[in-house]
């Protein structure tokens, strides 16, 4: 990876800390309650949920993946008087992390959702409850879902990534219905990778289309990935057809040269890598993308639309100011993820406003890191800050498996309040080999131990 | 007398006023009942002749616990300070680890060993005779207690105590140090080591012997990372 590519690529990525230092610009800790759920009066009512008598200083959680799962686990760990409480919409999991892998036949669908929300609740003492959440009143510390009210003594909210069709030019209602539908990114809800797996084993040649947005999208070399999974699967069944990446970055994100040498070295002919082309509309009816100076057919696509905290987020009015994040993130502290002047709401994961990596093992080991703040926290102690982690793999070929990884940290300016760069310690790997084929699933299946397992 | 010897001789001493006890020897290592070292055909291992350039691998102290047995050769003895046990043999430079990644559990099975010794170096670890875990890079310094060298493992590997006969130059496992790591292996794994040594044979202890082969030919890969 040429250093001063990365490090701009990073800046650029980043720009979402720049104005960092803001804190206590939006709503103070007692601002007032925020407006309850929208169209449920019902349950916004003060009906309680159905949940057992706090017997210590209540966590709730909210969002049952990397992210939450970590934290409601160690949480308990760090500070077993906590009464933990995740609340999650799924009543089944299945990760994102590692759905790339599907598509190639690597892996089957049991590798990525045979891990149940019970089991993890019940190896780690705190409860799963399944629910979505509608509003909160941060005055009150209630947290207002479908199944009722919860009171919380501190509320962690993760509840992950929505997409932001405007920023590809796709802003009618009826457009990004279709559009969602029809051609997803794959990269939010598991019924997503379901029909892109469908679409991958159907495929019979043409064009296959996978779309890179520009800003911190979720898991920066995963379209990458899973252009050359689809490529492998074009190559294994002889196809007339390629691959075309639409990328909207000068230069691929993450992984430059390992990522390259796959393209050229193994799918010569089938990937076809266009850089500096952001997506500015779709036509789903005519199947055409377009850029700003063309109008690309294509047979079938993946298309990945920018990336912005969840929608759940601004409904809480947690949202960043433009100053502070450029793609809707969360108004969050840059150390401890408390949201600005209120010591008991936090938000986590992909929903942060830091530039790190909106990845799997970032959310895992930044959920270690936040449990601890948490414990802290709770018994009045001052937390103690570090920083996540992101180790990545990304297999570039399915037979055999060979892949190429990262292992990056990051620096934190005190100065300024701003995570400023990867750390000086941050390593590629960026020759494809066996061995990193094989860790790859083994990475994978550590961080389910990790959640799910005792 | 040798130091080393005496802290042999020193240990088992220790070991058979304990037996029977709980655990609480000044090693901080438990005891398990001794099993015997052998190799595939049955004969005991003969601690001189082991090979250095890859662990060797055995189950103890129960039939689903992997556990690395290393010669250290030239990569050093143990310095006696932080391994629990020090190292056994006539040089002192044999030590064993359960052979469980203590930061998520990966572990070597027939199929694939992500956790190896690396005996000649490598692209993780950066430098020769480290013990390296593909799955997340975990390194640790098996002259060292297993410590951890680099990456996201909190805790040291868990030590395995040998105990070396000088009489027929045959090596023990004689204890581990601690019982937590293996808990949470066999209830993370129970399934997977059910499918392996049936219900309930993976918990059972592994009997008078232990069988020890090298990691390259228990594992079908074992990944150079």
């Amino acid at each position: 990876m040429n250093h001063d590519q990365s490090r701009r690529n990073f800046l650029k990525l980043g720009g979402a800390a720049l104005a960092a230092g803001t804190v206590g610009a939006a709503a103070g800790a007692t601002g007032a309650a925020i407006a309850g759920p929208s169209g449920s009066a019902a349950v916004a009512s003060g009906a309680k949920a159905s949940l057992p008598k706090a017997k210590g200083p209540r966590l709730v959680v909210v969002g049952g993946g990397t992210s939450g799962l970590t934290i409601a686990k160690y949480a308990k760990r760090e500070y077993p008087k906590f009464d933990v409480v995740l609340v999650e919409k799924r009543d089944m999991y299945s990760s994102c992390f590692s759905s790339n892998l599907w598509y190639a036949g690597l892996i089957n669908l049991e590798f990525l959702a045979d891990h149940s929300f019970l089991d993890a609740a019940k190896n780690n003492d705190y409860i799963y409850f399944n629910a979505t959440v509608t509003g909160l009143d941060r005055a009150g510390r209630k947290l207002i879902t479908s199944e009722g009210e919860i009171d919380y003594d501190f509320l962690v909210l993760a509840p992950g990534i929505s997409y932001d069709y405007e920023k590809i030019g796709v802003k009618d209602p009826e457009a990004v219905a279709a559009l969602r539908q029809t051609y997803p990114g794959g990269f939010v809800s598991p019924t997503e990778h379901v029909s892109i797996h469908r679409k991958v084993r159907e495929f019979e040649g043409g064009v296959f289309l996978q779309t890179v947005p520009s800003g911190n999208y979720r898991c920066l070399p995963a379209p990458y990935e899973r252009a050359c999974m689809i490529a492998s699967v074009i190559k294994r069944n002889k196809l007339k057809g390629k691959v075309l990446v639409l990328d909207a970055n000068p230069e691929i994100t993450i992984k430059q040269a390992g990522f390259h040498a796959a393209f050229d070295e193994l799918y010569k002919d089938i990937i076809e890598w266009r850089p500096s082309s952001p997506v500015t509309g779709v036509d789903v009816g005519k199947k055409l993308v377009h850029t700003e100076f063309d109008a690309i057919p294509f047979d079938d696509a993946a298309i990945y639309a920018n990336v912005r905290a969840s929608t759940l987020i601004e409904k809480l009015g947690l949202m960043a100011p433009p100053s502070k994040s450029n793609q809707k993130e969360a108004n969050v502290d840059t150390r401890f993820y408390n949201v600005a002047g209120d010591l008991r709401v936090y938000v986590t994961g992909d929903s942060r406003p830091q530039p790190y990596s909106k990845s799997a093992n970032t959310s895992n080991t930044e959920g270690h890191h936040v449990a601890r703040m948490l414990a802290a926290r709770a018994q009045g102690k001052e937390p103690v800050w570090a920083a996540p982690r992101t180790i990545c793999y990304s297999m570039v070929n399915a037979a055999p498996m060979e892949a190429i990884s990262v292992d990056a940290g990051y620096d934190y300016d005190a100065a300024k309040d701003e995570i400023t760069g990867f750390s000086k310690d941050t390593r590629t790997f960026e020759k494809r080999d066996a061995a990193r084929g094989q860790a790859t699933l083994e990475w994978a299946r550590g961080i389910y131990r990790d959640m799910f397992e005792a | 007398m040798d130091r080393r010897q005496f802290v042999e001789i020193c240990a088992g001493a220790v070991a058979a006023l304990a037996a029977g006890t709980q655990p609480s020897l000044a090693d901080g290592i438990q005891d398990y009942p001794g099993a015997k070292l052998v190799d595939a055909q049955g004969a005991p291992l003969k601690a001189s002749e082991l090979a250095t350039d890859q662990a060797y691998l055995f189950h103890y102290p129960f039939n689903g616990v992997p556990c690395f047995l290393i010669n250290l050769g030239k990569a050093g003895a143990d310095d006696g300070r932080h391994a629990r046990p020090g190292g056994a043999g006539t040089s002192g430079r044999l030590v064993s680890y359960v052979a469980i990644c203590t930061h998520q559990l990966s572990y070597p099975n027939r199929a694939t060993s992500v956790i190896r010794y690396a005996a000649e170096g490598s692209e993780l670890a950066g430098k020769p005779g480290m013990i390296v875990c593909c799955a997340h890079g975990s390194v640790f310094d098996p002259s060292a207690g297993a410590r951890k060298v680099s990456g996201p493992a909190e805790q040291p590997l868990v030590a395995v105590r040998l105990q070396h006969d000088p009489s027929d130059d045959s090596l023990s496992a004689t204890g581990i140090a601690g019982s937590e790591l293996i808990g949470r292996f066999f209830n993370a794994y129970k399934a997977d080591l059910i499918a392996q040594y049936g219900p309930g044979v993976y918990r059972q202890s592994v009997g008078d012997t232990a069988t020890a082969v090298p990691l390259d030919s228990y594992s079908g890969v074992v990944p150079r990372c």
